[in-house]
This record gives C-alpha cells, structure tokens and sequence, in this order.
C-alpha cells in the first residue's frame, strides 16, 4: 500500500501543516506503508506528477494552500487543478488539508463516483501562538486545530472508510470547540472554539465514501 | 478566498461586534486564514475596521457561528 504526502514549507500556515504532518509520517511507517514524502521544493507539480502515474498510490494526503478549484505545493505552485489534470486523483483517496478545494476540485474530482475526496469547501482556518511559532507540535493553541484534522489520516490508516474517517474528524473538532467553550473564559480559546466549529461546518467528503485501504 | 460574504460589515453592530471579539485577543496570537496569509489580532482589527474580504470573512464566521446556537447546530 502506497501512500504520497505533500509537504511544502514556505509560510507559517505550511510550515504548522509541515511540522503536524509528521505524525502521520510516523504512522504511516510503523503500519508498513511505503510512503512518499514530497516535503520543501519536492512539493512540485512535476514531481508529484511523475510519483503519481509511477507508483499509483492509493492515498493522497495533501498539505497547503488551496482555492475552489486547484491545492498548491512549494511556494504554492499549483499542483492539481480541477478540468485540467483531477484525473490523477482517479481511483484515489485523497484527503487536502487546505482551504476551499472541496468546493469545485473535489466534486470535480469525485464525478462519476471516481474517487474520494475529503477537503473544505472554505478556509480551513487556526489559531498558533507567536511564541510557539518555530516549535509548531508544542503549540497549545494550534494543538486542536491540527490533531482534528489529523483523525482524518489517522482513522484511513486504520482502515476506516473515508465516510467514517470524516466523521470521526467531525466529532474531534466538536469536542474540541465544546472543550474551550466551555472549559475556559480565555478570550483565545473561545476564538479558538468558533475556529473549530467552523473547520467542522465546512469539511466535506466527496465520492465513493465507503473507499478505504486494504493493507 | 471566496467573495460570497461582502457588506455584512456595512453594518456598524456587526462590525463593533467582531471587532470587540478580536480586540479581547492576546497581542501574540497568529490567525491562518489560508492562501490569504496569517494575521496578527491587531491586522485583523484593521481589516474589519477598513471592511476589506478579510474582514468580511471573519464577520461571516462570526455570524454564521451565533446562528448556529440558535439553531443547536453545534452536534
């Protein structure tokens, strides 16, 4: 079973996405997966291309920037975009940490039942705390933001459906937003909360929801 | 980001409203808001203050969030 992550690291948000995705980094080896991991300037359209069509990996994890219709690389070079070259998604589970794809690429994507895609049809937006801003995975603040999103991959790894791993984000991210509301009068955690809650509103999943890895 | 959120700002309640949300932030908090950059609290405060799409943005989340304890939708 193969797996391709991509990791470009250009900016705060890339970087945060960076540094989190190491734990399904992690992950994703003690199960055995052969893994490709296009982190910094590997993060290319070229590369990921090639990678693609040589090893057609089942799963897809993409972190980095993103509109309605394209998530981009390293110095958001524009890696997949929708009427243009989604078919590399074909068949594949993908799940885009980045914001708005799920809007038009991901139901681009998704015709015809051809492939899964998990994303947000908005910004996926979090909070970090300026003094944790070169050691992302000690970041309290961000802590919530990023594991909710991580069940995601954590869940797939398992095998769960995609449907199931979607849903158990979901409910992370819930927790988490009920958590600081209720928990705490600090002014940032109940940002942190409405942040949450609207990563969670605007998650979707597209597709063949049942899809999921048979290792 | 998208422009399906304009001139919620234009009323002035809101805007007080999201403005006294961010204003009550720490100083050393950073905010992703995606492809359109990170943002310190006082940035954001300027973008809802100058009705930019930034700010319209955190006027819509702001709102579509109170609406949704109205309607129980936090499940």
């Amino acid at each position: 079973m193969k797996l391709i992550i991509t990791r470009p690291q250009h900016d705060v948000t890339t970087s945060y996405l960076f540094d989190w995705a190491k734990e399904i980094i992690q992950l994703a080896q003690n199960k055995g997966l052969e893994l490709i991991d296009l982190c910094k300037n590997k993060a290319n359209r070229r590369e990921l291309t090639s990678r693609i069509k040589k090893l057609n990996p089942k799963l897809l994890f993409f972190n980095g920037h993103g509109s309605d219709d394209n998530i981009a690389g390293h110095n958001n070079e524009i890696l997949i975009k929708a009427e243009d070259n989604h078919q590399l998604l074909k068949g594949k589970i993908t799940y885009a940490l980045a914001c708005n794809s799920g809007k038009k690429l991901g139901k681009v994507a998704t015709s015809n039942n051809e492939a899964t895609y998990i994303g947000y049809a908005d910004e996926f937006i979090f909070m970090a705390d300026n003094k944790h801003i070169n050691k992302a995975l000690k970041d309290p603040l961000a802590k919530p933001f990023m594991e909710s999103s991580n069940q995601i991959m954590v869940a797939l790894l398992k095998g769960h459906s995609a449907k199931e791993a979607s849903e158990r984000s979901k409910k992370l991210f819930a927790q988490s937003s009920r958590k600081l509301m209720s928990s705490s009068a600090d002014p940032n955690e109940l940002q942190a909360a409405q942040f949450l809650w609207w990563n969670m509103q605007n998650q979707v999943c597209l597709g063949d929801a049942e899809a999921k890895l048979i290792c | 980001m998208s422009n399906d959120s304009k001139n919620i700002l234009s009323n002035e309640e809101v805007r007080k409203l999201v403005i006294a949300r961010l204003s009550v932030l720490s100083p050393d908090i950073i905010i992703s808001l995606g492809a359109e950059g990170s943002f310190t609290r006082d940035q954001l405060v300027t973008s809802v203050e100058k009705r930019d799409k930034i700010g319209e943005k955190l006027a819509e989340i702001q709102m579509k969030w109170l609406r949704s304890f109205k309607e129980e939708n936090l499940s």
